[in-house]
């Protein structure tokens, strides 16, 4: 019997071409959509689950308490070794610090220099509890030992190709020198972790004088047991905190993190080492998404499976009328489904193929084709087959299979009643959902443009930023600025820590005579830069230009947020001594302009330039007269080669870098067209079928409504405006969702368009335009029929 | 083998209710072949489909081979006419999708035949109705003819006691209307029991009794044999 339907079912696939096709296409595209999510879940998800400690490490989370409430991942020096000897639960702690607080660093191997972004300061700890693979030569224990470094294999090859690595010496920075003492494997790709080069913690000075200050290190513990009592923990570090830390200085509190949740739940969290962050809030956007174009694909099937229902009720009847049941009748239908469902599965699979370096490039993501054929991804497969069947089959079984088989000796007039209401009613879903999403992608587009066009405040254009890390000492320094300083086309030159859009050093102020303070983002810098980004100087002076050594006076110049803080006008703060971390002696000596510092998710904080020398200037700013162009590059690095011969020549445009605090917007901005699209396509298909049906369905009214004399556009126009009617509703549905939807997604950014009423005038005008082409064509196809032909049938 | 009494039928619409059989009472023996005649709206159709169960009556009593059968359920109607009733139509209702082999099948698929027995029946009927050499062929192409020759070989397949035939002839030109009428004839003869409907009195003249229907009631009865 199953045979017998799965018969039918093919044949009935053939002699209907043109359902078939959009019923297949449909739901591939779903699947497809499904099964490259489902991918690409599977992958966020596997972060981490290779270390055999998976359970029992945790991160140390730094929550500030003042103002702003951010976390933090990093935390003081001191924190891993008071936990690690005053908590028995904890079996190991460790820190971990990236170079130079986040920076590039220049490793000078054999005679070569190379740019080195991944090297880490690290406790041997931290690589026993991930329990890091060594390939070659000595383990962890060598970072107890100074001047000692341990390499990654594909780092060990790029430095000193096939050469034995092992007792080689690297000069970091023209500074530390240090001895390759062993090599270990690359660190998977789904590793949070990731090092090239390991170097031993105990080189820097936070690890020779740990205090309770300096949050920038990043936590790492490992329990004696699984999933340890958190909570019993974290009141045993506040114990530890207070012991060390006076209640009145204590700006913060820590909390722990598992490792499982270090990928997807922190990319709210501030200044993480880690760069391989995922977001679970991503996550469960994607996989709304593609259930929703599943569902619209599902929807196609049900409304054009039921769109069919005259044809279906004879064949019904006659079924009946031979001796089917109402199950057998169910059974069939399922069938129907499955077999359908199961060819759009295989189309849907090599759709995935073709389309998974496509949503790679526009999701910044590296999934691996392979992976598609791993038996994760077959099991579900065959539980979406098997849903997806069950709801596209659900409704034509249940409600075909009810079908008087009276049906066939007398069909019924009655075109729909239910059937109608219920298939309009999905109609408006599909509609609704995607006139959601071409409001979402306008919105983020508009987003993106308004962030991408705001006055900062300074001038990121024409600037560039050369980081001079490797430089040590004044003398080479000067001659760097004085050099560039004499080429063409430069008209400013300056020193600073850092740039904007740049994390600098975060420090507090306080309010004189109150408990009040601020966070700060300083930064020492030259009097230059400020001329360089362009601000403007509300009062006081820029920075003096000399500094004698040994000078303890620290001049700063803050800009306006940080005076309106003190409660002073920009003229009444300059001189006023200030409290913020540099010293007993730091006045002000001039105020700013306010001008984004930070990406525009936040609203502009308090900010300073001065010039205590308590961190390196590792950048050289320098402003052009006009456009950059590759010759003068290279004239640049000349330049910079002659005075600098053992630090590779790295830079970066201001404006250019400013695009990479967006680069998550404009990834979702991507992956939202993408989908949007998508849907539209899978809603457009079934609303072109529908069309097709339904015309085919009204042949005899058509041809009645011409011998009586009306006339093609009038046709036209009346089997329009049913489906018309039918995407106005959505409108009216979907406006107020999509309004609630982008407004919750703008709330992240502290500046932000409002949503005006011309992005739902363009949405609705699409969604007509789409509908009426769509409609239109079946419709003048009917109306421009021979009316004899359609009336000879009855 | 039938015995109908004081049977009823309205059908209601929102403001009309319309009375399709008004108290019809008639027996049918085993092995008659009944006509039924009337205008359109007489309530042919409506009686048909009661016979054939798959309509029930509002009212009155409808006994098939002894047994009370108004009032059955779907599941118990299902089963009573997949193993005693054969249709056939005036527009054939074959399937299209299904070969004339498969179409003929069906019944027998239903009623749980195994595979060998069915192909063996099958090929005997399509024999008996002179198709088996369309037997691979479609629906769509064979001619009116053939189409009724298929519907009426798939309707006999399962050896049902009864054959109700609604207007066989009436999409059929006069050769191939007279072929099926032959089938029938031969069928009846060797012992099935059919009613048909028809408004052909040349069809009509074939059966050994006509029942003429008006306005849900029957005016005379003719016996011709």
């Amino acid at each position: 019997m199953i045979r017998s339907y799965i018969k039918i079912a093919w044949r009935s696939l053939k002699t209907n071409r043109l359902f078939s096709i959009v019923n297949i296409l449909g739901l591939s595209i779903g699947l497809a959509t499904t099964l490259v999510l489902f991918l690409f879940i599977l992958h966020e998800r596997s972060f981490d689950s290779m270390y055999a400690n998976k359970d029992k490490i945790y991160r140390v989370l730094l929550n500030t308490t003042e103002d702003d409430l951010e976390t933090w991942t990093g935390s003081p020096s001191a924190v891993a070794l008071e936990l690690e000897a005053n908590i028995p639960d904890i079996a190991e702690a460790g820190r971990l610090l990236k170079h130079d607080f986040g920076g590039t660093a220049f490793i000078k191997a054999s005679n070569e220099v190379f740019t080195e972004k991944k090297l880490f300061w690290s406790d041997a700890s931290v690589l026993d509890m991930f329990d890091v693979e060594i390939v070659k030569g000595e383990g962890s224990e060598v970072l107890k030992t100074p001047n000692t470094v341990l390499l990654s294999e594909s780092t060990a090859k790029r430095y000193f190709g096939n050469e034995n690595p092992i007792g080689k010496t690297l000069t970091i920075d023209d500074v530390d020198v240090v001895e390759v003492r062993g090599i270990f494997k690359d660190f998977p790709e789904n590793s949070s972790l990731d090092f090239n080069v390991v170097a031993p913690f105990l080189m820097q000075n936070a690890a020779k004088n740990p205090t309770w200050d300096n949050a920038s290190f990043e936590t790492f513990l490992r329990f004696n047991s699984a999933s340890p009592n958190v909570a019993n923990v974290e009141a045993k570090i506040q114990d530890i905190l207070d012991k060390n830390v006076k209640k009145d200085d204590q700006w913060y509190n820590f909390s722990l993190q598992p490792l499982e949740e270090i990928h997807l739940y922190s990319s709210t969290y501030k200044d993480s080492y880690i760069e391989r962050n995922g977001d679970i809030n991503q996550i469960r956007n994607l996989t709304a998404l593609a259930i929703l174009i599943l569902i619209i694909a599902c929807i196609n099937y049900m409304n054009l499976i039921t769109a069919r229902s005259q044809k279906r009720a004879t064949d019904v009847g006659i079924n009946k009328t031979l001796g089917a049941s109402v199950r057998d009748i169910i059974v069939r239908f399922y069938i129907e489904t499955g077999l359908i469902t199961a060819i759009a599965m295989i189309l849907g699979g090599v759709l995935a193929v073709v389309a998974l370096p496509v949503f790679n490039d526009i999701a910044g993501k590296e999934l691996d084709i392979s992976s598609l054929f791993s038996i994760e991804i077959i099991i579900f497969l065959v539980l979406i087959w098997f849903v997806t069947s069950l709801i596209s089959g659900s409704y034509p079984a249940l409600y075909l299979s009810r079908f008087s088989p009276k049906e066939v000796l007398k069909p019924s007039t009655n075109k729909g009643g239910v059937a109608s209401v219920i298939r309009k009613g999905l109609v408006v879903v599909q509609f609704s959902a995607s006139v959601v999403l071409i409001i979402g992608v306008i919105v983020i587009h508009q987003q993106l443009e308004y962030i991408q066009n705001k006055s900062l405040g300074y001038n990121p254009e024409n600037v560039m930023a050369i980081s001079t890390s490797a430089i040590r000492g004044g003398q080479a320094n000067q001659a760097l600025v004085n050099a560039f300083k004499k080429l063409p086309n430069v008209s400013v030159v300056g020193r600073s820590q850092g740039y904007p859009g740049m994390g600098v050093s975060g420090r507090s102020i306080n309010k004189p005579n109150t408990d009040e303070t601020m966070g700060i983002s300083t930064n020492t810098s030259e009097r230059e830069v400020a001329d360089v980004l362009q601000l403007k100087l509300l009062a006081g002076q820029l920075l003096p230009k000399n500094k004698q050594a040994g000078d303890t006076l620290v001049e700063v110049v803050v800009n306006k947020t940080t005076v309106d803080f003190l409660g002073l006008s920009p003229e009444e703060a300059i001189g006023k001594k200030v409290a913020m971390q540099l010293g007993n002696n730091a006045y002000i000596h001039g105020v700013v302009e306010d001008f984004n510092f930070a990406s525009l998710h936040n609203p502009i904080g308090a900010y300073a330039f001065h010039n205590s020398n308590r961190e390196p200037k590792s950048y050289l700013l320098i402003r052009f007269t006009n456009e950059v162009l590759s010759e003068t590059i290279s004239n640049f690095e000349n330049t910079f080669k002659n005075i600098a011969p053992n630090s590779a020549f790295e830079y970066t445009f201001l404006d250019k870098n400013l695009e990479l605090l967006y680069e998550k917007e404009q990834r979702t901005a991507n992956v939202g067209l993408l989908f949007s699209i998508l849907a539209v396509i899978v809603a457009c298909l079934g609303l072109f079928g529908l069309a097709a049906y339904m015309a085919e369905q009204r042949h005899k009214e058509i041809g009645i409504r011409k011998v009586f004399g009306a006339s093609v556009p009038r046709i036209v126009q009346l089997l329009s405006m049913d489906f018309m009617r039918l995407v106005l509703i959505s409108l009216v549905i979907s406006f107020p969702l999509a309004f609630y939807f982008m407004n919750q997604w703008l709330q992240d950014f502290a500046y932000r368009v409002t949503i005006s009423w011309t992005v739902f005038a363009i949405a609705g005008a699409l969604a007509l335009m789409i509908t009426f082409v769509t409609v239109g064509y079946q419709a003048v196809k009917a109306a421009v029929a021979n009316p004899i032909k359609s009336l000879r049938t009855e | 083998m039938i015995q109908i009494t004081d049977l009823e039928k309205f059908y209601k619409t929102e403001e009309v209710q319309t009375i399709a059989l008004n108290k019809l009472s008639f027996n049918v023996k085993e092995g008659e072949f009944v006509a039924i005649m009337g205008p359109s709206g007489c309530g042919k159709s409506t009686l048909l489909n009661i016979l054939g169960l798959l309509d029930d009556p509002d009212g009155g009593s409808f006994m098939f081979n002894g047994t009370e059968v108004a009032g059955y359920n779907e599941r118990k109607r299902s089963e009573l006419r997949k193993h005693n009733i054969g249709f056939v139509f005036q527009s054939f209702n074959l399937i299209d999708e299904l070969t004339v082999f498969e179409n003929v099948e069906l019944p027998l698929i239903y009623t749980g035949v195994k595979p060998a027995e069915r192909k063996k029946q099958v090929e005997a009927v399509l024999e008996k109705m002179q198709i088996m050499h369309r037997r691979n062929h479609f629906p769509q192409q064979l001619s009116g003819g053939q189409q009724q020759r298929v519907a009426v070989a798939r309707a006999v397949v399962n050896k049902p006691k009864l054959i109700l035939a609604d207007e066989p002839t009436g999409n059929l030109d006069s050769t191939n209307g007279n072929e099926v009428m032959d089938l029938l004839i031969d069928l009846n003869e060797a012992g099935t029991t059919i009613i048909m409907v028809t408004h052909s009195e040349h069809d009509a003249k074939y059966s050994h009794r006509i029942i003429r229907m008006l306005d849900g009631q029957k005016v005379t009865e003719n016996i011709l044999a």
